[in-house]
């Protein structure tokens, strides 16, 4: 059991953190922290697994036990035995370039004989099903699989706890049923599970519990039936996501025989011995948001990356304007905004990274005075990128995109990693570029961004690889 | 024949042959004794790329130095010297590639069963997964670059410095990013725990295949040193 009795944590040279922390987690049972971005849930998993300030440094007061002994007697190294934890981005946090080595990793730190180490990482893998990507490098597998992996290495250690900071921030749709059924077996054997998260919509069916943080204060506990019944506009005003899942609406794709901003005719694109896809005819036009859809390695992303002139193709042709277009052309026309925001910035402020390679006159600073205010990055303008949060980068990265002054934006999952509120921004934002007269397409699974701001729906068909 | 890795010693072993045989001859020309035995060696442990990559680049190599030699062909870039130092550091080239290929895992291994200190093993794991980490990145800098337009070319004319940096600060700070990132998922992983590592892979004895290659290895060197003649460094 897991017991927190006023937990308090301040992270050193800030004001942030979290206050007055009490809850209590029974064995086998699953709680969920949500809130909207900067809460102070993901402190509160730092707490729980030991992080906090044994990593991150900080002032740490009140009382937590773990099975009923208090974490302040038991170095960090010994909680990771009974707390695994599963953080946002596995794929930055391998050590091995392979599944046996990666899933073996903790064991190995625990110095545990050959033996063991063999028996426990083959469990893992077959109980996470992995199986099929024994032999495959890491880097290659899906990020869905990456997850599984991370939570396999865990796994391994057999803790009786795991904590998970938003698990699914980088995960499409088909990743996020991977990972429910996973949570769902762990839970069916007894584990105990705490997940900070703000797509909660996945857990429904298991979670216990939801604690609402705001603040750095748990300002109210609900169960599932309760968090169920909690009005459109009451959800809105929290900030918080739908709690059941939503199916994407039936959109109507665009019309092919309408004149189209962008257009595709018989694109074939191959990696290797992989068809991505063949014969795909695409259509965007001016003044609405198309929504793109696709399973996992539909090459929606390549397709994406193709339209922007910043990866070849192999055959077909692409218009703009109903005229032929080269890569060069492209580049100028369209703009793509990955989700990944890592290797997005190149400059030392938010501000300058919007104005970036753009002229400076009294309109575009105007525009990007008002982006900022709207995206509220405004207050943080004169910050270096790199010290944003997760959310901050994301909404900078969209406000980049929509100051472009290209006709064309494309974004790849652009709410993956964002609470309802700043979900419901972005959907209002590519909304009023659409409105504006930009071509807007969006890649996405967030059935609730779709719902909110798409017009029309492609939906790329299942992987074809020979 | 099995054809299938060797053990972590013997590739340290190996290594250290085509070391001391490269530094010490006098004759460079006869390693392509060496570098013929290492690739058959690589061979051996089915390593087909390195085979075939280095095999071809090797010949390409022997064509033009035979060019060089007997029809007084001319190159811009390379001379006749760079093209011998290549020729002769090839065996140390073919021996490493397959060291670096090996799995980490197998190295570490390796190096827990020497009792080496955890830092260092999570050290020398980190450092693999550098390279391909690093080539990801430069590769997702690079395409973030061309979608805001900061590589056309009269841009990288008019802005040069600047554009470098555009490459490196992303970089530097994607790498302290990810450091801190390993560092957290190392820490709650039991990387802190004192005492000795286990491992995954490896067999704690060397087979009689491995011992085999060790002695072949240790006949190959002092051999090519009688034949290749030991450089004197008296002079």
């Amino acid at each position: 059991m897991v017991e927190l009795k006023n937990a308090s944590f301040r992270y050193r040279d800030t004001e942030e953190g979290v206050q007055d922390i009490s809850l209590s987690v029974y064995p086998g049972t699953c709680v969920v922290f949500t809130g909207v971005s900067g809460c102070g849930k993901t402190t509160v998993t730092r707490m729980i697994n030991g992080l906090a300030p044994a990593y991150y440094p900080g002032d740490r007061s009140g009382t937590i036990a773990i099975d009923g002994k208090n974490i302040d007697d038991i170095p960090v190294w010994q909680i990771g035995e009974t707390v695994g934890s599963v953080f946002q981005d596995p794929k930055s946090q391998f050590f091995s370039s392979e599944l046996n080595g990666e899933v073996a990793f903790a064991c190995e730190n625990y110095g545990f004989d050959r033996d063991e180490i063999l028996r426990r990482t083959d469990r893992a893998i077959t109980v996470m099903e992995l199986e099929a990507i024994r032999n495959r490098p890491l880097d290659v597998i899906s990020s869905g699989e990456k997850q599984r992996t991370a939570i396999a290495s865990v796994y391994a250690l057999q803790p009786k706890i795991f904590v998970c900071d938003e698990p699914t921030a980088n995960l499409d749709q088909e990743g996020i049923e991977q990972l429910k059924r996973t949570f769902a077996k762990l839970k069916a054997a007894g584990h105990t599970l705490i997940i900070a998260e703000h797509r909660i919509a996945w857990l429904n069916g298991i979670a216990d519990r939801y604690l609402y943080i705001a603040n750095g204060r748990i300002i109210a506990q609900y169960t599932p039936a309760e968090i169920n019944a909690i009005s459109n506009r009451k959800r809105r005003e929290m900030g918080l996501r739908v709690s059941v899942p939503i199916q994407i609406p039936n959109l109507p794709e665009p019309n092919a025989a309408q004149p189209a901003r962008i257009r595709t005719k018989l694109l074939c694109c191959h990696r290797g011995q992989n068809r991505i896809w063949t014969d795909l005819n695409f259509v965007a036009h001016a003044g609405y948001v198309t929504a793109l859809t696709g399973i996992n390695g539909a090459g929606k992303t390549t397709l994406a990356l193709v339209l922007s002139g910043l990866a070849p193709y192999n055959s077909g042709t692409i218009y703009l304007n109903e005229e032929k277009a080269d890569a060069a052309r492209l580049r100028k026309a369209v703009y793509y905004c990955s989700n990944d925001t890592g290797t997005q910035f190149f400059t030392d402020s938010v501000s300058e990274e919007l104005l970036l390679n753009l002229e400076r006159n009294a309109e575009t600073l105007n525009a990007a005075r008002g982006i900022l205010k709207r995206m509220r990055l405004y207050n943080v303008k004169d910050s270096h990128p790199a010290v944003l949060s997760g959310g901050q980068k994301q909404r900078l990265a969209i406000a980049c995109g929509l100051l472009s002054g290209r006709d064309i934006l494309i974004f790849d999952e652009p709410t993956s990693g964002l609470d309802g509120a700043n979900m419901r921004l972005i959907a209002a934002e590519l909304k009023s570029a659409a409105c504006n007269g930009k071509t807007v397409v969006v890649i996405s699974h967030d059935a609730e961004l779709i719902s909110a701001c798409c017009d029309f729906r492609i939906h790329l068909g299942t992987r074809i690889t020979d | 024949m099995r054809l299938e890795p060797f053990a972590v010693p013997v590739k340290l072993w190996a290594f250290c042959c085509v070391l001391i045989a490269v530094l010490l001859t006098r004759n460079g020309i006869l390693t392509w004794t060496l570098t013929l035995f290492a690739l058959a060696y690589t061979a051996m442990q089915r390593r087909w790329s390195i085979v075939l990559s280095y095999g071809s680049f090797y010949a390409l190599l022997g064509c033009l130095l035979y060019a060089i030699r007997f029809h007084q062909l001319k190159m811009a870039l390379f001379s006749e010297f760079h093209l011998i130092l290549f020729w002769t550091l090839s065996p140390i080239a073919v021996v490493s590639w397959d060291l670096i290929k090996t799995p980490p895992g197998e190295l570490s291994a390796f190096l827990s069963r020497m009792k080496t200190p955890t830092p260092v093993i999570l050290g020398l794991l980190v450092i693999f997964r550098f390279f391909p980490t690093m080539k990801a990145e430069v590769a997702a800098v690079i395409q973030s670059m061309r979608n805001r337009g900061l590589t056309a070319p009269a841009f990288l004319l008019r802005r040069p410095l600047e554009s470098l940096e555009f490459i490196l600060v992303p970089l530097l700070l994607r790498c302290l990013q990810i450091a801190d990132q390993l560092s957290v998922s190392a820490v709650a992983r039991g990387a802190e725990r004192p005492g000795t590592r286990g491992s995954y892979f490896g067999n704690t004895r060397l087979s009689g295949r491995d011992w085999a290659m060790i002695s072949i290895w240790s006949a190959v060197t002092v051999i090519f040193l009688i034949v290749g003649d030991v450089r004197s460094w008296s002079n």
